[in-house]
């Protein structure tokens, strides 16, 4: 990174804590000072109560042992996601018998929310993590799979005909070619898809269970307590800026080529 | 592994082009004939220029003798083999560049060697040669992203090189390069061809840049074309471009060049 970079960087960042720290604060103001306080639990009740929940459990477990819950839940769909949007995505971007077979269907069941799932999959899968697996799994995958698929459909055609006059075979060009070139876009959905399944755990957890993030909210709002409900939703906001800066660095760091012209 | 090493035992006509004509068919059952019978040789280690008008199929001919194309009737010879697949006996450089972006220009250049089998030591080596060759010593590890357009088809033609093609094909390869830049690889391409020399087929729509390189010239007629004139071109190595002998030619054959359709 060179040193102009780096300043600019340091500028993003001391703006970013700039609007925080205001955001807070109005926050704050209208909790306290204004007749909306009454809809609103107060900035410093919410952030108290999301420290105190490092040490007293809410319900049965203390904050890090629900996020951890709620990471492995995400963590577990989206890698079964990755696996098989991106198989997806190639055989119908590259094969056309299945991008006929596949597509229709596809498309079809693209626009059903996760959430309206839910009672099929606790038929189909119980009450138990599965059920949660599956929700999150449909949140992300589809994002996946398009991305994969429209960056399969992209490949530069000369390119393929100049690894063909540089005699590869079909195999060498669908190895060598098609699937790298297609990896930025592969990311791109990666990037979405990681931030839609962890905003499924929300939906996830209504199925029953007694822990997560997911769940804090929801027996929050079972249970009229505001703070709470605030509480689950700032620990998602957090992990999940959290989780799309560590995708981004990683995009960063494996198309490395792919940043634009640098010299 | 299939060699494609030169083999001059049978006759020094490399590439041979009888009677090769192209059509395509548009939509509604329109016809556009774009080549007309087109028929040449080029001898081993001869520098050909294809030179015509803008549009008039000079990239489709290229394309039909690289394999990427077939014609419509006619057929091409190259090695003694009719073509009729695109492969490694035919070097391929293209005015789009089209380098492997994901790949660094070590990576780029032993691309074709790689895909053929060639072991890992005896590849690097070839390649670093033929990096060395087009002066891109030290940018081994560079991305093409990071590199000037001039430098990007350096790594183009040493790519080319690399595979140790029969022919080499080069289709407006500094078309989209700037001026300047355009003589000084113009200078590098010579530089290298004399290195190591190969049978070249080289498209331009430039006359400058036809007559500063070429050992000969062909003269393409609009759409359809078909071969208008041929020149011989015979002045002394490195050229100049306001030679006297020079100028005359380049008058010559603009003047006797159809106005492009364009």
């Amino acid at each position: 990174m060179t040193k102009a970079n780096r300043s600019e960087r340091k500028k993003v960042i001391r703006s970013a804590i700039i609007v925080f720290a205001a955001f807070i604060a109005v926050w704050q103001i209208i909790s306290t000072l204004t007749p909306l306080r009454d809809f609103v639990p107060s900035a410093s009740s919410v952030i108290s109560a999301f420290i105190r929940s490092f040490y007293i459990p809410i319900g049965k477990h203390t904050m890090p042992h629900h996020v951890a819950v709620s990471l492995f839940r995400v963590l577990v769909a989206f890698g079964i996601a990755c696996f098989t949007g991106v198989i997806l995505g190639v055989l119908m971007g590259y094969f056309r018998i299945a991008e006929a077979i596949i597509k229709p269907i596809f498309e079809f069941i693209r626009p059903i929310p996760p959430l309206a799932w839910i009672p099929m999959s606790i038929l189909w899968f119980g009450i138990g993590n599965t059920s949660k697996f599956f929700i999150i799994f449909l949140g992300c995958f589809t994002f996946i799979t398009v991305n994969t698929y429209v960056g399969t459909k992209s490949v530069d055609p000369v390119l393929i005909g100049a690894a063909r006059m540089l005699g590869a075979n079909e195999r060498q060009v669908f190895l060598r070619v098609v699937l790298p070139s297609t990896v930025p876009y592969i990311f791109a959905g990666l990037h979405i898809a990681i931030t839609a399944g962890w905003s499924a755990v929300v939906g996830a957890e209504l199925i029953r269970s007694d822990d997560g993030v997911g769940w804090i909210v929801n027996m929050g709002m079972v249970t009229g307590n505001t703070v709470q409900v605030m509480v689950g939703m700032m620990a998602i906001g957090i992990v999940g800026f959290v989780l799309a800066t560590a995708m981004a660095a990683l995009e960063r760091r494996l198309c490395k080529w792919n940043q634009q012209e640098g010299m | 592994m299939e060699s494609t090493r030169r083999d001059v035992t049978k006759n020094n006509k490399v590439i041979i082009c009888e009677n090769v004509s192209k059509t395509f068919e548009g939509k509604k059952g329109s016809v556009n004939r774009v080549l007309d019978n087109i028929s040449f040789s080029v001898r081993e280690n001869e520098f050909l220029v294809l030179f015509g008008p803008g549009q008039c199929g000079k990239t489709t001919l290229l394309n039909i003798i690289a394999g990427l194309e077939k014609p419509t009737s006619g057929r091409v010879i190259v090695n003694n083999k009719e073509v009729t697949a695109p492969g490694a006996d035919k070097g391929m450089v293209y005015q789009t560049i089209a380098l492997f972006p994901w790949l660094t220009v070590m990576g780029n250049v032993e691309f074709g060697p790689k895909v053929r089998g060639v072991p890992k030591k005896e590849r690097q080596e070839k390649a670093k040669y033929f990096i060395d060759l087009v002066g891109l010593n030290g940018f081994e590890k560079h991305y093409p992203s990071q590199l000037s357009g001039g430098m990007r088809q350096r790594v183009g033609i040493a790519r080319a090189y690399c595979n140790d093609p029969y022919v080499m094909l080069l289709d407006e390869p500094f078309g989209h390069l700037d001026a300047q830049t355009r003589y000084m690889m113009e200078d590098e391409l010579q530089r290298i061809w004399q290195k190591e020399k190969r049978t070249i087929v080289f498209v331009t729509n430039n006359i400058e840049e036809a007559l500063y390189l070429a050992d000969r010239i062909i003269l393409l007629t609009n759409c359809p074309s078909t071969i208008k004139k041929e020149y011989i071109i015979d002045l002394p190595r490195p050229r100049n471009y306001v030679d006297k002998r020079f100028l005359q030619l380049r008058k010559e054959i603009t003047m006797n060049m159809d106005k492009s359709q364009y």
